[in-house]
């Protein structure tokens, strides 16, 4: 179990996937900015893809600069392929699931470390249509901003995953069109 | 008998549908939890490994305009 220290994001310059285009020093952090003190990002959002030709991977790229934009309070982090790949193979059973998205829960972390809840998953990669694919993107911005001051994440996820399976009963009930989950 | 025969096969049907429904939601839950999933104890080793690469500035906030 390992507390975790808060780092701020400082984007700059144009940098390929994972790897740094400056030195740290020369690039314009947040003090340097705006000439206030860094406030610590809640999420630190960390991108696994390792390139299948997939409808997930394309949609998130296309929609990568808006996701982007909608979370410009926390850092994204993409691992490069390279470095996608050499994850899969140490954790085979994530193969076919990416891209995936793993939020770090910064309060959780640095709180109780990573023996308890601190964060959450999104694995696009199980989601087949475009159509899939979208919503669960959209479903996911949505989440991490309307959350990101939540005092207890992990109760609000656990919710939200209840009320998605009771709304999921009550469409069968009705004899609604079920919405299609990732098949 | 007639009612008799009625009344038991809408007992069964009622069952099967209910049975359906308990199965559908339990189906949908764990395709909900494989898809979304909390990260927790199983999860260390990934998520130290990640926090790690940041830690050692293997990786750095993304900054380009589009993935490549």
């Amino acid at each position: 179990m390992r507390a975790r220290g808060a780092r701020v994001a400082t984007p700059s310059g144009e940098l390929p996937e994972g790897v740094a285009a400056q030195p740290p020093e020369a690039q314009p952090s947040a003090v340097q900015q705006n000439g206030k003190p860094p406030t610590a990002s809640r999420f630190r959002i960390f991108i696994v893809d390792s390139g299948w030709n997939s409808a997930a991977r394309r949609v998130l790229h296309e929609n990568f600069a808006l996701i982007r934009d909608l979370q410009k309070d926390d850092p994204i982090y993409v691992l490069s392929r390279e470095k996608s790949v050499e994850f899969m193979r140490r954790h085979g059973s994530r193969i076919g699931r990416d891209p995936i998205i793993a939020v770090h829960d910064m309060h959780a972390l640095n709180k109780g470390g990573t023996a308890g809840f601190h964060g959450f998953r999104l694995s696009l990669g199980l989601l087949r249509t475009p159509q899939q694919a979208l919503m669960g993107l959209q479903a996911f911005a949505r989440f991490l901003v309307e959350h990101r001051n939540s005092a207890d994440l992990e109760a609000d996820i656990r919710a939200r995953l209840r009320r998605e399976g009771l709304s999921g009963a009550i469409e069968i009930a009705m004899h609604h069109e079920a919405r299609e989950i990732g098949e | 008998m007639f009612d008799r025969i009625t009344e038991v096969i809408s007992l069964v049907l009622g069952a099967l549908a209910v049975g359906y429904l308990v199965y559908e939601i339990d189906r949908r839950q764990r395709k909900l939890h494989e898809i979304w999933d909390v990260l927790d104890g199983e999860d260390a080793i990934i998520t130290n490994s990640l926090e790690d690469m940041v830690e050692r500035d293997e990786l750095r906030p993304f900054a380009g305009a589009a993935l490549a």
